[in-house]
Formats: structure tokens, C-alpha cells, sequence
């Protein structure tokens, strides 16, 4: 249905004309760019926002162009030339209308401090994700796997405890960090305990819905064919119990580390992305600020294609 | 991509109550000892330091500390008193609570409208999809607290300040999970129903609002609880980390530097309340709104 409207909708351009238009569209920004560098702030602005919408239409039907197929090009090309036409035409924008530094930063200045500070970013990111958010999902996904083991093991456990996990997961993380770092203290492991317990929740219920989505018919199977509980769980439970708690992990990924960046504004001994962020917010150093939130960004998007690779393999084994 | 799981309806079984009671006494239970056990190390440092605090053991001041790790009920008792009465001044947890919720259900209310044009927009075309989907999960770890302070200056210079702002970044987060729940909920439809629209000779737009759209509200509800607690954390961070003079986070703000600990769990259980509350609001409504389903 979807498919069909498409095919009958879109222009009739042959699809090898996309990277051309978006080779051209790119470049054109580039050239605005790089003629707005060599001037200061130009009187009237709106030629060049003029020119810049007209470059991103033709890079959107180049986008278009090239998102036809079913290949390896058509899958990534559009994404990626979205992503660079956005950066472009934003760095030609801000500097047609000359918006100061300490408001937005143009994306190569972003990039040069980027550059500048990457060692200290990268020892942030070290503690953020490393010692945080990663040490923080592992041991919340285990203790979450663990519980709803037991809860699936003992009904009453899961009846009453159950409910209180579904409750508990919506609090709101922020309400819980500052007792936890007062409690804990200002350095890393008050925030490893913050994310493994936000990571522990979407763990727990959908572990227990998975082991519990078995199919009767195949347990009545397993039954007959006098299968033990241990080859039972093997064979039926934990196998349809996978997708669920994949769901949950992939959904924890990214909460992982923002939790573990927020819980950083609440108190730190002066480590970390949600640190760095916070001081520079402070300072009006913005060109760090989003220099940081694209190593977040970096290192999130990594972790969450990484359990989704994983979850692709896993599944398919089984 | 984000899948988020489709509200299965379990079957209905015993009720709950008695195991819940059990497990909220043991926690009753526990609560003493861990208290005790939680304070006691900052007891002893504070006597050991000569601090004259009343009393003579670690264990007898673990009660009595002025900022104490888990505090004990009589000091639970006062701070509650000391935060809730009365329930509508300025400075009570009940009143920030309802500012925040509102500007939470603000947030909900503009990341359902923005969520939908998306999820249409992620249906209907494919290379929208395949140039927008990586970079819409990309924009669910920018950490929003950063954009938060840098939203409310270039809000504030068209003249939107206050409530909106907060409201904004509650979208800001909530979008996605709505805009994947209902992109996913709008395909969900089967090919037999879609064959029967065709038969019905149906337009497009009556295909989408006849059979899409309904067929989607399970998985809308489902997302806007997953959404919900992402916009109240999205408000109360706003609140943090913009000029507020209102809301929960701006007392968590204030508590958290004053090391008033008494006084962050108190707003801590308003919170958890609070997101409790909205939860449960948006269950009341799926299930008003969507009442040919069978009952859960």
C-alpha cells in the first residue's frame, strides 16, 4: 500500500540523477559557507536564507532519488546525506544572519573545539559511559533477569512484587538521583547504581512477560515428551522470552546514558559529559557543550546499533 | 526500529492485593534496620568528630541526624508536614507538583500532535523513513538538559516564557516513543481489513482515518505511558535547568544544594506520585477512548 503510493508519486527521474542533485546540493551550501566567510555579516540576510531553502529542496529530491531500491546505497545515502545537508545549511544560515557564538555555535566551530578538547571530552565520555551508563546496564540487566526468574519461578513473588516494578517505573529518574548521590556520594558508583536501577525495570517486566509468552501448545509438548523443567526453560521458555527482553535492552540503551548524563548535573567530583555540560552551560561555552553532546550522541547511537546487531544475531540463532 | 511491546491483555487472574500487602510489610519491615544500618556510619563520624548531637551512641543518633541518608519515620513525618501545608502556597511539594504535571500533560499534548504528523509522514513515505529514522533514535540520546538552557533564551526572545519552554522540552523527549508506537500502530492494520476498504472503494483518507487511525490507538497509549515518564523527567530537568520560580525541579533544585535530604525524599515520593498519577490518567483515558476493546 505504502510501497505502491510512492512508486505512483514520485517524480519521473530516473534514480541515477540522485547523487548529482545531492552532490550538487552539498556543494552549493559548502560555496555559501565559504562565501560568508569572507565578509562580515552580510546586510540583508534573507538572499541567502532564500538560496539555502532552494539548495535543500533540490537536495531533497535527491534524497528522494537516491532512497529508491532496495540496496545498500538506497538504505544508507539518504540518512547520511540528510544528516550533512541539515549541518551545512545550518552553518550557512548562522552565518548569514551573524548569530553570536554564545548562542548557537556554527558546526565548525563545534567541530573545532571538538578537535581541541578531545582528550578531556574523551576521558568524560570514559567515565559517563564506561564506569556509568555501561557498568550500570550490565548490572541492571542482571539483577533484572534475576528477579524475573524468580518472580516466573514463584507466582507469588510476580503477584506482588510485580505490580510495584510496573509502578516504580514511572518515577522519574531525576526525582531519584539526588537522594541516591547523597546517599552514595559524588563519585562514579552513585551513578552506576542510578542507571542500573532506571535499566532494571523495563528489564524486569518484560523478561517476566517474555518467559511467560511461551506457547501453551509447546509446553504441553515438552510435557508429553517428559522434558525436564531445566530442558523446558531451555528449549521453549528462554528461547520465546529473547524478543521481549531485547525490546527492553534496546529501549534501556539510550536511557542508560542519558540517565547516567543527568544524574551527572546533580553532583559529581568533576567528571563526565553531564559535568562538562553543566559547567560550560554555565560559562556560555556552548561550542563545548554541543562539542559533548556529540560524543553522547556518538557513543549512544553506537551502543544502541550494537544491541541491535546483537539482537539480530541472537535471534536468528535461535 | 523501537519497538515497543503491544500491550498484550493477560487474562484475568487472582487478585493481587494479598501478595502486594505481604511484600509492602516486608518492606516495612526492613525499612528499620536499613535505616539504621544506612545512618549509623555518618553517626559515628559525626560523634567522632566531637560533634554534639545528643546522644551518646552511633546507633541511638542514627534517628536524629540533621541530614541523614534514609531518614527515620519522625523526621519523614515532619518534613512531610513541613512541605505539604498548606497544599496551595508557593513553596509547598503539592502545588509544584501540579505545576509540573501540567506542564508535563502540555508536553504530552504537543508531542502527541508532532508525534503523529511523524508517524504519517514515516508511513506514507519511504524515503522520508530512510532518511529521518536513524537521526530521529540519534536525537533520543542528545542529552536535552544541555538544549534546555539554550531553548529558553531563544524562546524567550520571541516573547514564550514561563510554562511553555518547560513544556517544549517535555516534547522535546516524549515524541519518539509516540512517534515509533503510532508509525508502528498505523501499519498494524492486516491486508485482509486494508483488501476490505479497497472493496469499499475507500479513499485514502478514509482508509487512514477509518481503519489506520483506530487501529493505531492501542499502540498510541501504550507509547504515551512510556512517554509520559519521559516528559515529566523532560519538565522537571527543564525546571532545573532553566530560570523557574515553580515545579518540583526547581525544588530539587533549591533542596539538593541546601543537602536538605529529608526534604529530596519527601519531593523524591511527590514525584514518584506524580508520575504514578499521569500514568494512570492516561490508562483512564485508552480506556474511555478505546472501549470496543475487551476490558483488561
Amino acid at each position: 500500500m505504502t510501497q505502491d503510493s510512492v512508486q505512483v508519486t514520485a517524480l519521473p527521474v530516473r534514480s541515477g540523477f540522485g547523487l548529482p542533485l545531492l552532490l550538487l546540493a552539498a556543494l552549493g551550501l559548502l560555496g555559501l559557507s565559504f562565501l560568508l566567510a569572507g565578509q562580515p555579516a552580510p546586510a540583508v540576510a534573507w538572499p541567502w536564507l532564500l538560496s539555502v531553502v532552494a539548495l535543500l529542496v533540490v537536495g531533497a529530491v535527491g534524497i528522494r532519488q537516491s532512497a529508491q531500491g532496495e540496496n545498500r546505497t538506497a538504505r544508507i545515502l539518504p540518512a547520511a546525506a540528510t544528516l550533512i545537508l541539515a549541518v551545512l545549511a545550518a552553518e550557512a544560515v548562522l552565518r548569514a544572519y551573524a548569530i553570536p557564538t554564545g548562542l548557537i555555535p556554527t558546526p565548525s566551530k563545534v567541530a573545532q573545539s571538538l578537535w581541541a578538547a578531545r582528550t578531556v571530552l574523551l576521558q568524560d565520555a570514559y567515565y559517563t559511559f564506561v564506569l556509568e551508563a555501561l557498568l550500570g546496564f550490565v548490572i541492571g540487566t542482571l539483577a533484572g533477569l534475576a528477579l524475573a526468574l524468580l518472580a516466573v519461578r514463584f507466582r507469588i513473588l510476580e503477584r506482588g512484587v510485580l505490580p510495584y516494578a510496573a509502578l516504580l517505573s514511572s518515577v522519574p529518574i531525576v526525582a531519584l538521583a539526588p537522594v541516591v548521590i547523597k546517599a552514595a556520594g559524588l563519585g562514579w558508583p552513585s551513578k552506576t547504581i542510578i542507571v542500573a536501577i532506571t535499566v532494571l525495570f523495563p528489564v524486569v517486566i518484560n523478561a517476566v512477560r517474555g518467559l511467560q509468552s511461551a506457547q501453551p501448545m509447546h509446553l504441553d509438548l515438552m510435557h508429553s515428551y517428559a522434558a525436564s523443567p531445566a530442558q523446558t526453560f531451555r528449549e521453549v521458555r528462554w528461547p520465546s522470552a529473547l524478543p521481549f527482553i531485547f525490546t527492553a535492552l534496546r529501549v534501556s540503551s539510550t536511557l542508560a546514558l542519558i540517565n547516567a548524563i543527568v544524574a551527572e548535573f546533580f553532583g559529581t567530583e568533576g567528571h563526565g559529559l553531564g559535568f562538562r555540560i553543566q559547567i560550560e552551560v554555565g560559562r556560555f561555552g556552548l561550542d563545548i557543550v554541543w562539542a559533548a553532546i556529540v560524543v553522547a550522541s556518538v557513543i549512544g547511537i553506537s551502543f544502541y546499533l550494537l544491541i541491535s546487531a546483537l539482537e539480530r544475531y541472537v535471534l536468528r540463532r535461535n | 526500529m523501537t519497538t515497543l511491546p503491544s500491550s498484550p491483555r493477560p487474562a484475568r487472574r487472582p487478585s493481587n492485593l494479598l501478595p502486594m500487602l505481604g511484600v509492602a510489610l516486608a518492606a516495612l519491615l526492613l525499612y528499620w534496620p536499613l535505616m539504621l544500618w544506612a545512618n549509623s556510619g555518618q553517626a559515628a563520624r559525626s560523634l567522632a568528630s566531637g560533634a554534639d548531637l545528643g546522644c551518646s551512641t552511633a546507633l541511638a543518633c542514627a534517628t536524629q541526624l540533621r541530614n541523614p541518608v534514609i531518614p527515620a519515620p519522625g523526621q519523614f513525618a515532619s518534613g512531610f508536614r513541613n512541605l505539604s501545608v498548606p497544599p496551595l502556597a508557593p513553596t509547598s511539594a503539592p502545588y509544584n507538583a501540579l505545576v509540573t504535571g501540567g506542564e508535563t500533560l502540555l508536553g504530552l499534548a504537543l508531542a502527541s500532535v508532532f508525534g503523529l504528523v511523524l508517524a504519517t509522514l514515516l508511513v506514507r513515505s519511504r524515503s522520508f523513513e530512510r532518511a529521518t529514522l536513524p537521526w530521529l533514535v540519534a536525537s533520543q540520546t542528545v542529552p536535552i538538559v544541555a538544549l534546555a538552557p539554550m531553548l529558553a533564551v531563544l524562546l524567550g526572545q520571541y516573547g514564550v516564557q514561563g510554562f511553555v519552554p518547560k513544556a517544549i522540552i517535555a516534547a522535546y523527549i516524549a515524541f519518539f516513543p509516540i512517534a515509533i508506537g503510532m508509525a508502528q500502530g498505523l501499519r498494524s492494520p492486516d491486508p485482509l481489513q486494508l483488501d476490505l476498504m479497497r472493496t469499499y472503494r475507500a479513499s485514502p483518507a478514509q482508509v487512514f482515518g477509518l481503519l489506520r487511525i483506530p487501529a493505531s490507538l492501542p499502540y498510541l497509549f501504550t507509547s504515551l505511558k512510556v512517554a509520559a515518564t519521559a516528559a515529566l523527567v523532560g519538565s522537571i530537568v527543564a525546571e532545573i535547568s532553566t530560570i523557574s520560580f515553580s515545579g518540583l525541579g526547581k525544588m530539587l533544585a533549591e533542596n539538593s544544594r541546601a543537602s536538605d535530604t529529608v526534604a529530596l525524599w519527601v519531593i523524591m515520593i511527590y514525584g514518584a506520585a506524580l508520575g504514578i498519577v499521569l500514568v494512570a490518567i492516561i490508562g483512564g483515558l485508552e480506556r474511555l477512548v478505546t472501549r470496543w476493546r475487551p476490558p483488561a
